[in-house]
Order: C-alpha cells, then sequence, then structure tokens
C-alpha cells in the first residue's frame, strides 16, 4: 500500500487530483489544504509520495520542502505542481530537492501515469 | 706749577731764594751728619766702658773667687784664724761683686753662669764652707777630704776656669769693637766726601740752569733786533715770565710792531697809487677796444639789421640801408620824417613811448605795412639815450625783419592746430570703431553712434534709425517729430535713399532755429544711410545744421563711416542671432527631461543641464563655469549605487580610444530610488574629439512599470491556471472516465462554476486595466448617496445568511458621482463583508457626514485582516492569505477597483481591521454644497451635547418609504437606524437605547410588525420604548392599542407628520426624564 499526500490551499485542486488517483490500485490517498498541516502529517506518518502545490498561502511549496528534514526528502518523492511554469521556477523548486515536477494546468490522466510510475519506482526502491 | 710761581718773580729774588735754600740745606745736612757721628762714636765707647766694666768685674770675681778658695784652703791648710778673717773679707767682697755683677746687664750664658755661681756660692758659703770650717775645726781632715772630693773643689776649679775663659772672650771682643770703631770712622769720611761731591754737582747745575735761563732770552731778543734791523719779519713769541727779560720782550715786541705797522701803511699807500694808475691803463685801453667793437658792431649792426636814430620828437636823424630794404621807403623819404611814417599794426606808438619816457628799453615784434602795402614783421628794440641831466635827447632803433620767421611759425601753428584736429578726430574715430566693436546692445550702439557723430559733426539736431529694430536714438528732435517721421515719412524716405545713398536738404531755419539771428538763416539736413553687401538699408542717419553746409570731405568722410558701421550692425545681428540660438539651444537643453553632461577631453565637464543638476543634486555647476573631473565625478559617484561601474563606465567613455557610444543602467538613492539610463557620445568637431556628451535618462517609471508588469504576468497566469485547471482537469475524468451520473453531474457543475470563476477574473482584470489605461468612462451625476447605499441594502434583503443594518446620519448625502460605479462598489464592499465574515449573521453600514464630505463604512464581524497585510489589499490580486480566507475565494481584484474607482470619484477609500474581531471598510465622497439649510435650520436642539442624537429605529421593508422616512428623521436630527427584519430589529433595540421605533406592519413572511411589537412589549427592557406604527393598513384594529403604541400613521402621510409626531414623543420624554406612553393613547 503506498501512501500519497495532497497538498494544495484550492479544494476544487485537491478535489480533481484525488478523484484522480483515487482508482489507482494499491494507493492511500491523504489531503493537506496547506503546507503547514502537510508538515504536520509528514512528521507524523510516513509517505510515499507527496504532491505539493507551489503556490500556497501561508508557506509555499518550496519554503515547505525547506523544513522538511533531508532524510524524508530521500524516502519520500516530491512532485511539484504549480501554475507557475518558468523554467526559473523549475530549477527552484527542484533545487529545494523535489525530483519531479509538473505544471498546470496538468491533465489529470498525466498525472495519474507520473504517479504510477513513481510508486513503481519506490516500491522497487523500498 | 712751580715754574710759573718762580718765573712770575724777578730774577734776583728767585736766585736769591734758591741760593739761601741751597746754603741751608748744606749747612743742615752737614750738622745732622757730625751728631750723627757723634752719636755712635759715644755708642760705642758706652759698649766699650760696658764691657770693661763686666770684664774687671769678673776679674774682680776671679781673684775675688781664688782669693776666697785661697783663703779657704789656707785656713785649712794651716788653721789659722787670721786666715778666716781675711776669708771672711773675701766672701764679704765676693757678694758686693755678686752683687753688682747682677745688676749688670747680661746675656743670656752670663746670666746662666751668674745663677749657677750664685748657687755654688750659696751652697759653698752656707753648706761646704762652715762645714770644711767645722771639720777643720775638729781637725777631721778624713771628712774634709771626702767632702772635698765629693766636688766642691771641682766646682771652684770649674768657675775658676771659666772667669779666666770669659776674661779672653771680654778682650777679644774690646778688640773687636776697636776694630770696627776705626772701620766706622772710615765709612764716614767716604760718605763726607761724597756728600761733597753731590753737593757741589747740584750747584754746579744749578748754576748753569741761572745762566741759561738768562742768556737764552736775550739772545733772541738780539736776533730779533737784527730781523728788525734788516727789516724782516720778527718772529718773537711771547714769553711767558713776567719777569725782567718779559717785560724786555714786550717792551721790544711793541715797538718793533709799531714800527712795521708804520711800513705796511706806507707800503699800501704805496700799492694804491699803483694800481689806481694801472686800472686808469686798462680803463684807456678798454675804452680803445670798445670804441674798436662798438665800430664793428655798428658795422655788422648795419650789415644785419636796420638801425636808425630818432631825435626826441621822434623824428628820424639817420637810418641805415636796411630800413629802408625792410619798409621799402628810400633813405630820403626816411630821414627828416617821423616815424609815424610807418603804421604800426599790432601796438601802438603811445604804448612804445609810455615805456620808453620811463627811461626803460622796449623790443617787442612789430608788424607794419611796407610800402608797397604787405605786411612786415620787426624785432624793433628802441632804446632812449639820455643826456647828462638825465634828459632823453635821441631814440636808438635797431630792427630786423623776422617777416619770414613769422610765417614759418604761423605756418607751424597752423600744422599743429591741424594736427591736433586730426588727432581728435582719430580718437574719436578710435571710439567709435572701440564701440561699435564691443557694442551688442543694439538701443546702447545707436546712443554711442549718434554721440560721436555729433561730436565729431557739431549737428545741431541727428537722428539714427536701426531700420529692422525699428530702434531710435535722437538728439535735439523733439520726440513727436521722430514718432511722425516714423510713422509717415519713413518709407518714402527710404525709397530715395534706397537710389541716392546720401542727400543734403537746405531748407529756410524753422522759428526755433532761427534763434536771434536778425538774417534769414539757413538750415541744412543730411540724409545717409547704412546699407549691407545686398544693397538692404540697415539704418538711417539724419543729422542737421544750422547755418553751416556739409563739405564733400563730411560727405565722404560720413558715407566712408557707414561702411565701417553697416560692418558692425551686420555683426551686431550676428551676435544677437547668435546669442539667440545659444539661449534657445540652451533652453532646450535645460528643458529635456533627459540629463544632459557635456565633458571635454580632459574630463572637465563643460556643461550640465538643469535635469541633471536636479538628479544629482548638483548645485554647484552655473552657466559658463568649469568644473574639474575629479570634483563632479567624486559627487556623482557618492550618489550613484553602482560606484565602480559608474566610474570605469565614464573612465572608458572619456578615454580618447573609445569612439562609440556606450550606455549603462544604474540607481540613485536621493529621496526616491531612482533607476537612469546613461549612455555616452563621442562627439567629434572637424573630425576632432572634443568631448563626450552624457545622456542620463530618468526610466524610474519604465523599470517600475516593467517590474510591475512582469510580476503581473505572472500572477496573472497563475490566478488563470488555477481554474483552468479545474476546468481542464474535469473535462478530461469525465471524458476518460466512466461514472455515475450523479458524479457526472457534479463534476459538470464544477467546471461550470470554475469556468464562470475564470470568467469573473478576465472582465475584472479587463475592467481594472481599462481603468487604470483610463480608457474607463465615468458618467457623473448628482446622487443621493443615502438612496444608493440603501437601493443596494435592499437588494440583499433576500439574503438569508446576513442582515444588513443601516444606520443613516447623514445630513448631507448629495453627491455627484458615476452611480452605476458606486453600486459597483457598495456591491462589491458588501458581498465581502458578507463572504469573510461566515460566522456572524450581520453587516452593519454607517452613513455620516465630516465636513465636506460623506462617510460610508461597512462594518462586518468577519474574519479581520492581519495588519500588516491592511496595506496590499488594494493591490491586485493581493487576498488575505490565510486558509479561511482561501476557501472563501474571490479574483482578488475587487478592492482594486474600488480602489481605482473611488479615487476617479475624487474619494478616499480605506480599510482598518482588527484580525479575528471584524473589518471596517470605509469610503468617502465629496458632498454636494447645494441646499444646506435643510440640515442646519430644522435640527432639534434635543441636547446642549451634540453628539447625543436621538435614535430612532425604522423597522421597514418599503425600500423607498424607508428611504423617505429617514431622510425626513435625519433632517429633524435624528439618528435612524434601519431594520427589514423584525428579529434584527428586536436585537437592535437590546442593544441601542432608541427614543421611539417606527414599525411597519407588513414585513417578512415569517414575522410581521405584529410579531415584533409584541416582541418587544413583553421584554422589560424594551417595553417602554415607544413605537409608532407605519402602516397601509387601516388603524381601526384596535388590536393595537394593547400593544401600547404611541401612534399609528396611516400610509401614505406626509413625512413631516412622523417627525412631528416623534419630536412630541421625545419633548415629552424630555421634559419628564422618562419615556411616557400612556395606556389611553
Amino acid at each position: 500500500m503506498h501512501k500519497v499526500l495532497v497538498v494544495d490551499d484550492e479544494e476544487i485542486l485537491r478535489m480533481l487530483i484525488v478523484d484522480t488517483l483515487e482508482d489507482l490500485e494499491g494507493v492511500e490517498l491523504r489531503t493537506a489544504e496547506n503546507g503547514r498541516d502537510a508538515l504536520d502529517l509528514l512528521a507524523a506518518e510516513r509517505f510515499d509520495l507527496v504532491i505539493l502545490d507551489y503556490m500556497m498561502p501561508l508557506m509555499t511549496g518550496i519554503e515547505v520542502l525547506g523544513e522538511l528534514g533531508d532524510e524524508l526528502k530521500q524516502k519520500t518523492a516530491i512532485l511539484m505542481l504549480t501554475a507557475k511554469a518558468q523554467e526559473a521556477d523549475r530549477n527552484k523548486a527542484l533545487a529545494a530537492g523535489a525530483r519531479f515536477f509538473m505544471a498546470k494546468p496538468f491533465s489529470p490522466m498525466e498525472l495519474m501515469h507520473v504517479v504510477e510510475g513513481i510508486l513503481s519506482d519506490s516500491g522497487s526502491n523500498l | 706749577m712751580t715754574r710759573e710761581v718762580t718765573s712770575s718773580r724777578s730774577i734776583r729774588t728767585r736766585f736769591f731764594r734758591t741760593i739761601v735754600v741751597l746754603f741751608a740745606l748744606i749747612i743742615l745736612s752737614g750738622a745732622a751728619f757730625f751728631i750723627y757721628i757723634q752719636a755712635e762714636q759715644t755708642k760705642l765707647a758706652q759698649e766699650r766702658e760696658i764691657l770693661q766694666h763686666k770684664t774687671d768685674t769678673i776679674n774682680q770675681l776671679a781673684g775675688t773667687l781664688s782669693d776666697v778658695f785661697f783663703r779657704a784652703r789656707g785656713y785649712v791648710a794651716l788653721k789659722n784664724d787670721n786666715e778666716l778673717k781675711l776669708l771672711d773679707t773675701a766672701l764679704t767682697n765676693l757678694d758686693s761683686i755678686l752683687d753688682r755683677y747682677a745688676r749688670l746687664n747680661l746675656s743670656t750664658e752670663e746670666a746662666v753662669f751668674r745663677k749657677e755661681l750664685q748657687n755654688f756660692y750659696i751652697d759653698y758659703k752656707t753648706n761646704i764652707l762652715p762645714k770644711a770650717i767645722r771639720l777643720v775645726e775638729a781637725d777631721d781632715y778624713a771628712a774634709l777630704r771626702t767632702a772635698a772630693q765629693e766636688g766642691s773643689t771641682q766646682s771652684v776649679n770649674e768657675f775658676l776656669a771659666y772667669t779666666k775663659t770669659y776674661k779672653l772672650r771680654a778682650d777679644t771682643a774690646l778688640n773687636e769693637m776697636a776694630k770696627h770703631s776705626i772701620r766706622l770712622a772710615n765709612e764716614y769720611t767716604l760718605f763726607s766726601f761724597l756728600f761733597g761731591s753731590v753737593v757741589l754737582l747740584f750747584f754746579t747745575w744749578l748754576i748753569w740752569r741761572i745762566i741759561r735761563n738768562l742768556i737764552n732770552p736775550i739772545e733772541e731778543l738780539q736776533g730779533a733786533v737784527h730781523s728788525l734791523a734788516a727789516g724782516e719779519e720778527i718772529l718773537l713769541g711771547q714769553l711767558r715770565n713776567q719777569d725782567e727779560i718779559g717785560r724786555l720782550y714786550d717792551a721790544f715786541l711793541d715797538m718793533a710792531r709799531s714800527i712795521q705797522d708804520k711800513e705796511e701803511e706806507l707800503m699800501m699807500q704805496n700799492e694804491e697809487l699803483q694800481a689806481q694808475q694801472d686800472e686808469l691803463q686798462e680803463q684807456q685801453t678798454r675804452l680803445q677796444r670798445s670804441l674798436a667793437e662798438i665800430e664793428s658792431m655798428m658795422k655788422a649792426l648795419d650789415q644785419s639789421s636796420a638801425v636808425a636814430i630818432l631825435t626826441q620828437k621822434g623824428v628820424f636823424s639817420y637810418a641805415n640801408e636796411n630800413l629802408s630794404a625792410y619798409t621799402g621807403y628810400s633813405h630820403s623819404e626816411i630821414i627828416g620824417f617821423t616815424y609815424r611814417l610807418f603804421e604800426f599794426q599790432n601796438v601802438s606808438s603811445e604804448q612804445i613811448f609810455g615805456k620808453l619816457s620811463t627811461g626803460g628799453v622796449w623790443s617787442n615784434e612789430i608788424r607794419m605795412a611796407h610800402k608797397d602795402g604787405s605786411a612786415v614783421w620787426i624785432q624793433a628794440t628802441i632804446m632812449p639815450y639820455l643826456n647828462d641831466e638825465g634828459v632823453i635827447y635821441q631814440y636808438i632803433l635797431i630792427a630786423n625783419d623776422i617777416t619770414s620767421m613769422k610765417s614759418v611759425q604761423q605756418e607751424l601753428a597752423d600744422t599743429l592746430k591741424h594736427t591736433e584736429q586730426t588727432k581728435v578726430m582719430l580718437e574719436l574715430n578710435n571710439q567709435l570703431n572701440h564701440d561699435i566693436t564691443y557694442t551688442l546692445d543694439k538701443q546702447e550702439f545707436a546712443d554711442k553712434f549718434i554721440h560721436f557723430m555729433n561730436r565729431l559733426y557739431a549737428f545741431d539736431a541727428s537722428f539714427f534709425l536701426l531700420v529692422k529694430d525699428n530702434i531710435v536714438t535722437a538728439k535735439g528732435i523733439p520726440q513727436a517729430t521722430v514718432d511722425r517721421y516714423l510713422e509717415n515719412g519713413n518709407n518714402e524716405m527710404l525709397y530715395r535713399l534706397q537710389s541716392e545713398r546720401s542727400y543734403t536738404v537746405k531748407r529756410p531755419a524753422a522759428q526755433s532755429e532761427q534763434g536771434i539771428s536778425p538774417e534769414p538763416v539757413f538750415s541744412y539736413d543730411f540724409y545717409t544711410t547704412v546699407v549691407n553687401a545686398k544693397n538692404e538699408i540697415l539704418a538711417v542717419f539724419c543729422g542737421s545744421r544750422i547755418g553751416h553746409d556739409f563739405s564733400k570731405e563730411e560727405v565722404n568722410e560720413v558715407e566712408g563711416m557707414m561702411n565701417r558701421v553697416a560692418l558692425a550692425i551686420e555683426r551686431l545681428f550676428m551676435y544677437e542671432e547668435i546669442e539667440h540660438g545659444r539661449k534657445l539651444n540652451q533652453d532646450i537643453v535645460n528643458n529635456v527631461n533627459e540629463g544632459i553632461q557635456f565633458v571635454d577631453t580632459a574630463g572637465t565637464m563643460l556643461h550640465i543641464n538643469k535635469a541633471l543638476s536636479q538628479m544629482f543634486n548638483y548645485g554647484e555647476w552655473t552657466d559658463g563655469s568649469m568644473t574639474s573631473r575629479d570634483h563632479w565625478l567624486n559627487h556623482f559617484i557618492q550618489v550613484i549605487n553602482e560606484t565602480e561601474e559608474i566610474r570605469a563606465f565614464y573612465q572608458q567613455a572619456m578615454s580618447p580610444l573609445s569612439s562609440d557610444s556606450s550606455s549603462m543602467k544604474y540607481s540613485i538613492q536621493t529621496e526616491l530610488l531612482k533607476h537612469v539610463d546613461v549612455y555616452a557620445i563621442p562627439v567629434f568637431r572637424r573630425e576632432m574629439r572634443i568631448g563626450t556628451l552624457f545622456v542620463h535618462r530618468d526610466i524610474t517609471r519604465e523599470y517600475e512599470l516593467d517590474l510591475m508588469k512582469s510580476e503581473l504576468v505572472s500572477t496573472v497566469s497563475h490566478e488563470l491556471r488555477t481554474p483552468l485547471s479545474s476546468v481542464l482537469g474535469f473535462t478530461e475524468l469525465l471524458l476518460s472516465k466512466t461514472m455515475k451520473p450523479e458524479k457526472q453531474l457534479r463534476y459538470l457543475e464544477t467546471i461550470h462554476k470554475e469556468a464562470k470563476r475564470l470568467t469573473e477574473l478576465i472582465n475584472d482584470f479587463l475592467d481594472l486595466q481599462r481603468m487604470e489605461s483610463g480608457k474607463q468612462q465615468y458618467i457623473t451625476e448628482h446622487a443621493n448617496l443615502s438612496e444608493i447605499v440603501m437601493g443596494v441594502i435592499d437588494q440583499y434583503k433576500l439574503s438569508s445568511t446576513h442582515h444588513v443594518l443601516l444606520v443613516d446620519e447623514a445630513r448631507n448625502a448629495e453627491v455627484e458621482v458615476d452611480k452605476d460605479k458606486i453600486i459597483q462598489v457598495m456591491t462589491n464592499l458588501l458581498s465581502n463583508a458578507i463572504k469573510f465574515s461566515p460566522d456572524s449573521n450581520e453587516v452593519k453600514v454607517h452613513l455620516f457626514n465630516e465636513p465636506g464630505q460623506i462617510v460610508l463604512q461597512i462594518q462586518d464581524s468577519g474574519l479581520g485582516i492581519p495588519k500588516e497585510q491592511i496595506g496590499q489589499l488594494f493591490q491586485k490580486f493581493r487576498r488575505i492569505d490565510n486558509s479561511a480566507s482561501k476557501r472563501i475565494g474571490g479574483t482578488g481584484l475587487g478592492l482594486a477597483i474600488c480602489k481605482e474607482i473611488i479615487a476617479k470619484q475624487k474619494g478616499t477609500i480605506g480599510i482598518d481591521s482588527v484580525e479575528g474581531e471584524g473589518t471596517t471598510v470605509w469610503f468617502s465622497l465629496p458632498t454636494r454644497n447645494g441646499d444646506p439649510g435643510r440640515q442646519e435650520e430644522d435640527t432639534l436642539k434635543w441636547n446642549t451635547d451634540k453628539e447625543v442624537k436621538p435614535n430612532v429605529m425604522i423597522v421597514e421593508d418599503d425600500y423607498s418609504l424607508s428611504l423617505l422616512l429617514s431622510e425626513e428623521l435625519k433632517g429633524k436630527g435624528f439618528r435612524v437606524t434601519h431594520h427589514y427584519h423584525p428579529q434584527k430589529a428586536f436585537d437592535q433595540a437590546l442593544k441601542t437605547p432608541f427614543v421611539a421605533i417606527v414599525v411597519d406592519l407588513m414585513l417578512g413572511e415569517e414575522l410581521d410588525g405584529w410579531d415584533l411589537i409584541s416582541m418587544l412589549k413583553e421584554d422589560s427592557r424594551t417595553e417602554s420604548i415607544p413605537i409608532v406604527i407605519s402602516s397601509a393598513l387601516d388603524k381601526s384594529n384596535k388590536i393595537l392599542m394593547q400593544h401600547n403604541v404611541r401612534k399609528y400613521l396611516t400610509k401614505p402621510y406626509p413625512p413631516g407628520e412622523l417627525s412631528t409626531t416623534l419630536h412630541d414623543i421625545v419633548k415629552v420624554s424630555q421634559a419628564s426624564g422618562e419615556v411616557l406612553f400612556p395606556e389611553s393613547c
């Protein structure tokens, strides 16, 4: 069973992502509406993948990554999801520790495939 | 001194005294010497006597002693009493001798000897001798011998021996003394001889001196007598001594002097006679010579000058040839005639004879007429001759012809005068040249020119006109004439001058010019022009002279001068043009927005324009000043943030190697941060680099706009992508998944909602863009803000979640606004208030006046806004960053739009908020000033404290009626609170102390007015509040009486009625201090 955390401040988007991924087998989905909640969850449980929105109030995705420990970042795959699609933003995200990057608006199917891929890789890793 | 004393005495006395003194001296010294020798000899004799005496005494002593011993021994040997008797005698003898010896003047040795002898003697006399006698008497010779052996005998012998020795010594001493005496005698003899010789010597010297003193002056006197006899000068000094010789001297000298004086007198007389003779001789020669000289002089005079002799009466008695030659009159014509023959032209004969009659010589230059009538200049000298009685008996005239000299002199003077004139003119010309070269002002130029012309040509009146600029300078011409000329004659005159370079007009003098002249006078007006190379007339000069025509030279001169003036005027024009161009350029450079700076190749700043000075706060540069490179560059670098870059840029740009333009961007921190773009262009003149031009352009606005634009693009793209993600995502899910119809519907609803949001967003954004770019049209009209507010609130009446409470205190709600836009703002603000206060059910709207404006507040008790974010709220896409507000959503453009609209209506908008407690958004608009009376005149003076107004609540769901009532009550000074919901109205009544509540009976569906009244009356807190029913229903329904209703107003009623009713109610309550609610009513 893979655990995936979806962090986005927009409720509709959280819903969209959850609805997209809920059909995947062996995946348990959790959501958080801001960075602070996400960090609390990550501290409490282990997740295989975090889908993290870039632009959020209170804490941006980058700031969340900044507070995430290196060990956690090693074990957990981070997929940065953002409306900021510029090259600079992508680099910033990757530098902060996000291993994957996807621009908004995204295709749910593509997201599903990407998540599937990540999870199967991480599964073999584990 | 001594000498003087002696010399004043007579010789006799002197020598007498000297000899007496000397004699006395010799006698005295001889006597003294004799006495001295005598004394010495006496002393010697005494000494010898003493010694003799001593020796005798010693001898006696020795004898006596030997006698004693002899007698003692005799007694011892013989034991004879006789011997003893003799012994006694000897002892007595010895005693006396010893005594005598002791009294002698003894030497030390002698004294010691005497002492010992004394002691021995005493011992001998007292001890030894009696003992020996006793022994002898006892015949004890053995003991005697012993005693003798003990030493007494020996001592006796020693004494005897001593005496012998002493005697011997005394003899020797005596001998010595005798020898000494003889030696002394010899010495005295020698001394006497020497003394005698010295006295003799001194005597000889004395005599020699006396002789000398006597002989010398006598010899001198002898010599003097000889010389006197020989007639030589007597060289005899005055003797100082007043003795006989001295007196002889004086007498001789007196005699000699008197002889000499006599002789000299005779000599002098002789010399005088001689000299007189010489002089006579000399005078004779001189006279002879003078005669010869005079003769030659006369000859010379005859040669060179005219000589004439006039009698006392002035008749010529003699005249030489020259006089005839000078005057043209022949000799015979002159002789016998008086001087009046000649006409003196410059002096009168009285002047001449006046001077001559005093006996003086008259000499002067005379101008007189030649016989042929021409003028002759003569240098004449006239001398009177006096006879023995001192009376003039004739005159001598000596004259020279100086006519030619005079004429030369005259010529010279003329030339000088001419030269002087030329010099003055040259100076004037020079002055003119200077003036026209250095005068850059046209009026000044014209003034100077006129001044010059007047000085040079003595115009009585003159006029100078610079045609192009109509600049005029006139001297001696009335202004009216000048004006007339400029207005009328100008063209005509110019026309003539066009063809004729200059001309002169001769005219009869005007009345004023005529002056005092009795004859008719003519005036001459001279006109000339200044033309340029193209033969255009630049200036006109006109000069007028009264009674003096203009010579051809003058005309030519002036015309020539005009050519110079033409050049000067053209130069003036050129200067003006250049100056104008320069000013224009400077103005252009100073007025462009870009900062401009020109730096020469050395780095010296030659120009900086105003914009750049201001940009750098650099006030040190003034027009024309040169600022060294370090000075300005350091200042610039201090201000500029990019210190190193700008230094490098300047260095690169100013370097002679760089020939391309370059540019850079920098920022300066003055009051605000400014961004500047500077570019440098090397400037060349005839392919020579002369410097570098720097142009600094303030690009702060572009820079900020750029920054804002890119930020905006980024934000907008984010804002758009989020709903787009939803739309695309859900659509894709719908297309790719099979799902239940309910879920499909939910998806579609979501898509619809998000698409709507997207549209809203785009619309808002475009709205804002339109407004910001100034393309938005506003249609302003008179409106009543209360009305607008109520209208908007009316829209929310049906909103179930929130109740909107209106407190309308505004007495003047008249504004000039775009109604629709204000409605948009209100709607936006109200919906925000509702949206962001999800846990509350009320929003309060408060309307009131402030001086010159009306303020609207919308107060919610919602989430509130963090203090630090309040300021950002009016920016685009700013929403409160917290999850609660995020959930509520929105475009984030609403407040920005509101701000834009309110700003365009000349109002202000603001937010006050406490996080967690609620937010108050307000805006104010300027009120129209019309119709102020309504607000003031009827205002009821409810209370001295103006702040406390009576609160009235209107519970009415008809918006227009509510508005009407509200206006009426506000006008009467009430504070009106609106409600349309009975429950909310009741809650409000609990909070606010109302003086009365106006209730409409037909309210909402759930509760109506009656329910409200019941609620109010049933609650003890509100039961005392008077209620006024405003209803369309008939008041016949008596039920209201049960509910203590104060007043029933049946609609429609005039608004005044309500206010009067309320007024009455309040007056009653004010009077009694409590709210009266009579049951019977």
